[in-house]
Formats: structure tokens, sequence, C-alpha cells
């Protein structure tokens, strides 16, 4: 997921947080799980946390959660503001607030960072209370079950009875998938949007690459480095590359084309940053470098590429049996990475397990970061599916 | 109601007539999901709607039902023999680019297939043809020629025609005469508005 979408500020995420529609300032919490976790590998840890962010109200029957997972880079903070100075709101603010796509009127809605995350949920950079130092490498391999399992046990904590949805988009989709396989009468909905139900062999060797870049880099050091180190180098050219596969051709040409930065003047003849796009790029990995953790970064993309409840269930369709949701899949037309048919596939199985799920694409330029796309269209199909009443509603309107 | 809507549901009755409750039901060509929301609310159909449009998927999607965004050929590819207890081709079939494809598909995926169009052997549109020598205008293909998407426009003897050479079984029909609700029983292609069948393998 990349960290804009829009070259220039829209005027959504140029809002300020007191705006109407807006959930304003906003604070994580801890959920903190005091006993031991196994994950599916059979390793286990005592205990985690999670950091979360919740926005709107639980109503008294404790059954308008709306849980939002997100993706590899993503993390708990997917609506409002953390402070009025703040450069930009949540990565999903222009989907969720109050009157939004996503109603916080109506929903109460969570979003934690993964389980082997960097952002404040335990992960491979926490501190391992055994030997007072980080995990490293000896934190257990991590799955999107084990994700699952840990949001869950959130869930439980904050007394939830009921998912009326779940959505995600990206590897968020995967996440919300497995919510409907694994708790199926908890999993009311699920939105999964430019997602797939197992990598392309082009997905895992991008992943490959970045981990590849992150290893490599002798300040990796075996996965055992200072919290203000590590393969920064490594870690910068993973982000470079995996965020072209987050754009298109054509968004990329609309964005960039072949400008060249103002600073660069008449001088070709040298390998500094001369195209804007090798400014953006490289300005990406910069960034992502003081915000992620290179091991983070190994374990959750090696989790994307081993997602494959096919081959776990034996079929896609033996997969979506114990489902009871009501699906919606969304695809985009530029999404590369994730392309329409990975999602087309998602609903098919669940149409052919006998399941109610719809597919709907949208035409857009934005590649695989489509999904946090400004768009009535988007929104209005989303707020759509999640507020529409049970009881069919019949109307002889043409 | 309009004229046009008034007949619009005189289509769905007869639909619901012969859709068994609680059965599986496809509509290819599902709009913004009339036929299925009636079927689901007078029948407890399982239904699933598939439509090119995003915005006809995405008011389906509001109103509760099942649809998909796509082709309709390719999607109905996708599922193993007889998986829908009846498939809807209702007012769609004109449209298509290949009609006999999306028909035989269609027997192979559900048991039943209902197609349902307007009779462009009626005798108004033949006089309509014969008279203004120009493309036939009616109450439901109200633009001209240049406001129009293309279309195929057939008749019931077309239809019946098609069925006999691709032996395909004519499981029951229903010719309306002009006012789309009282049966036709003489000469359906000339009399008949609108004509209904529904399909078997033979």
């Amino acid at each position: 997921m990349t960290d804009d979408v829009q070259a220039t500020p829209s005027p959504v995420s140029a809002r300020r947080p007191l705006a109407a529609d807006d959930v304003g300032i906003v604070q994580a919490k801890d959920f903190t799980h005091p006993d031991t976790f196994t994950f599916t590998s059979g390793q286990s840890i005592q205990g985690f946390t999670l950091r979360y962010e919740t926005y709107g109200a639980l109503n008294a029957t404790r059954d308008n959660a709306v849980l939002v997972c997100h993706a590899l880079s993503g993390d708990h903070h997917c609506a409002g503001w953390h402070a009025e100075t703040d450069a930009k709101p949540g990565w999903w603010n222009n989907l969720i607030g109050p009157g939004k796509a996503v109603d916080t009127r109506r929903f109460f809605v969570i979003c934690a960072n993964v389980l082997g995350g960097c952002q404040g949920s335990t992960g491979p950079s926490s501190v391992d209370p055994g030997t007072g130092k980080p995990y490293g490498l000896r934190f257990p391999f991590v799955t999107i079950r084990d994700m699952v399992r840990a949001q869950k046990l959130l869930l439980d904590h904050l007394g939830i009875v009921e998912l009326h949805a779940v959505i995600g988009g990206s590897m968020g989709g995967m996440t919300a998938m497995l919510f409907a396989i694994d708790y199926p009468a908890f999993t009311k909905r699920q939105i999964i949007m430019a997602s797939t139900a197992n990598e392309s062999a082009q997905a895992i060797a991008f992943n490959e690459v970045g981990r590849q870049a992150i290893m490599q880099d002798p300040a990796w050091n075996n996965g055992d480095y200072a919290r203000e180190g590590g393969p920064r180098v490594g870690l910068a050219i993973a982000r470079m590359m995996a965020h072209i596969t987050y754009l298109s051709d054509a968004g990329m040409d609309r964005k960039f084309g072949r400008r060249k930065r103002e600073s660069a003047g008449g001088e070709s003849y040298t390998f500094d940053a001369q195209f804007e796009v090798e400014s953006y790029l490289r300005h990406q990995g910069q960034s992502f470098i003081n915000r992620f953790d290179a091991n983070s970064y190994l374990y959750i993309t090696r989790a994307i590429d081993q997602f494959d409840p096919a081959r776990a269930f034996g079929s896609l369709e033996k997969a979506f049996a114990p489902v009871q949701a009501e699906s919606l899949v969304v695809g985009f037309t530029s999404d590369w990475l994730f392309p329409p048919e990975q999602n087309r596939s998602i609903a098919l199985a669940l149409l052919r397990a006998g399941k109610r799920a719809s597919y709907a694409e949208l035409s857009t330029d934005l590649g695989h970061d489509s999904f946090l796309l400004e768009s009535s269209d988007l929104y209005a199909l989303v707020r759509g599916f999640l507020e529409r009443s049970e009881a069919y509603v019949f109307d002889f309107a043409i | 109601m309009s004229k046009l809507v008034e007949k619009r549901t005189v289509d769905m009755q007869v639909i619901g007539e012969w859709v068994e409750p609680q059965s599986r039901v496809l509509d290819l060509g599902c709009g913004r999901g009339e036929l299925m929301a009636y079927l689901v609310q007078a029948k407890q159909v399982a239904a699933t709607g598939v439509d090119l449009d995003f915005g006809r998927i995405s008011a389906c999607v509001a109103r509760g039902l099942s649809a998909y965004q796509g082709d309709m050929t390719e999607f109905m590819r996708a599922f193993p023999d007889r998986h829908f207890d009846r498939i809807i081709c209702s007012r769609t079939v004109h449209e298509l680019n290949d009609p006999a494809g999306v028909v035989l598909e269609a027997l192979r995926v559900g048991s039943t297939v209902t197609v349902g169009f307007v009779n462009h052997g009626f005798w108004k549109n033949r006089l309509d043809g014969l008279l203004r020598g120009r493309k036939v205008r009616n109450a439901v293909y109200t633009t001209s020629w240049h406001e129009s998407r293309p279309a195929n426009p057939l008749s019931i003897a077309d239809f019946e025609d098609f069925c006999r050479e691709k032996s395909i079984r004519v499981a029951r029909r229903a010719h309306l005469l002009g006012d789309w609700r009282t049966p036709c029983r003489f000469l359906p292609n000339l009399f008949a508005g609108y004509a209904l069948y529904d399909l078997a393998r033979a």
C-alpha cells in the first residue's frame, strides 16, 4: 500500500480533523493477551500486544462492529488524526467516518495492527521477554491465520458478539476471507478488495526480490540489529520496487510522465534523481525505513505468499464451505498485482459453494492501490452492502 | 405506473409462476435486480444475477441481492452442469453477441432455461415497418436507430426455428397479446406481443 494515492492532496485528505464527516482526533490503544499464543507453525510466544483504534460506539447488542484489515505496510490508524498538526489522516479516512461509506454514526469500527507487525503490535522488533532483546528471527513464523486468531482475541476482549462486517484490501482481503472461513457464525459480511485467494508466481517473485534486498544488506545481520539501525538500504529498495507494483503504467504516466525535477536542470549525465518518478520512489523508500521494520517486512510478505486456502482445504469451494457471511468482492481493472481475474475467482468459488456473493469491478488507472481510491461509485457500493436491510426491498422502479 | 412498467410486472408474474419455490436461479442481464427481488420475495429463491454494468451491480448489492459484474458466458463456464435450477434470460437475448452460445451454455449450467422476448413478428411491428419504412418503434423500443444500441430483434417464428434446429426441447411456452397479459391462442407470431419459453435439453 502506498503512502499517498493522489499526486496532489485531495479535497478529502486535506480536510482537517474537525470536518463534520471526520472521526477527528483519535488515539491508539493496546490490547495485551497475557497467555501463551501458539502459532500455526507450532512455535509460541508468551503473550502478545495488538495496537488498535476504534471509531464510533458499540451498540447495546454488541453487533454493530466493523473490522477493518490493513495491507502489508498499513497499520491500525485507518481513520482520523493523531494530532491536528498531522500531515495526513489514517489511511482509509476517505471511506470511514460519520456519514461516510463506513458510517461511524452507525458502526463501531475497529482496526488493529497485525501480529508480526511493527506499529505497536508484537512482532520481530518487539523485545522477547525471555532474553530482553528483540526477537529478530527468533520470532515465530506468522501466517494470515495467526493474524486472524490474534485479532479475534482482541474482538472477544472488546465484547463483540458478531461482526457486522469485516473489510480489507490486498492482504486485508485475505484476513477478511479467513475471518469468514474460521469464524463463520461470527462474521456476517465480508468485503474483499483488490485481493487474491492465492498469489501468482509473479507476486511471490516480487516479494522475494524485496526480501532478498533486505537479506543481502550486510546491516540485516541475520535479522539481528538494533532498533534504529538495520538494513535501511535493503528495506528502502524493497519498498521502492514494491511501490511500483502498487501503481500502474498508465497511472504512473499520468502522475509523473517523463517530467524532470526542476533542480535537475539541463544536466543529464549523472545518476542523481532526474526524473520525478525517481525522486518519488526514493522518497517512498526513505520515508518507509523510518516507520517500518525490515524483519516485519520479511515475516508479513512470507505470510502473504503462503496464504492459500484452496491448498489448505483441498479446494477453494471446500475452504468456503463453512462461510455464512454475505460477501462482496471488488476488483480494479488496472490492478496487475492482484488482478480482477483473481478477485473474480474468489466470488465464483463462493457462488459455487452456494454462498451469497457479489463481484463488482471499478475502472481505474491507480493499479493495486485503487482500493484506496476516492470514488463515489466505490463508496455507494460499500455503503449499499453494509447498510442494506435484511428484508429484500422490492419496488417497480426500472 | 407507466404502461411500460406495468408491462414489466406482467413479464415478472409469468416468470414468477414458472419458478419453483426455494430454487436456485440465475438471472442473465439482471439489470438493477427488479426480477430477482420479485422472485426472492414471491418464491424465496436463491438468486444470482450477472450484468456488465457497475451501477446495476451496485444497485443489486444495495437491495440485498447477489450480483456478478462480468460476461455471462464466462460466468456460466465457471459452474458445473446443472448448478442452477433455472436460468432466466428475460429481454436480454436480442442484445447478445452470440445468442445461441449463451442459450446452449445456459442449458448446460441450468436444469431449465427461461427466455422472454418482445416478438418482432407482432402485427403492429410489421405494420409500423411497412407503413413508416423506418426502424420499428413501439412502447418498448422507443428510440430511433441513432439513439439505439445494436440489437438483434427476433420473432416467435425465429425462436421456434432456433429451438428445432438445436434440438432444444420447449417445455412450456407463453404467448401474450399486445397487452402482455392476455394469452394469445391464434397465430402467435402475428398476434403475440411478448413470448416466454421454458427450455430444457432434449
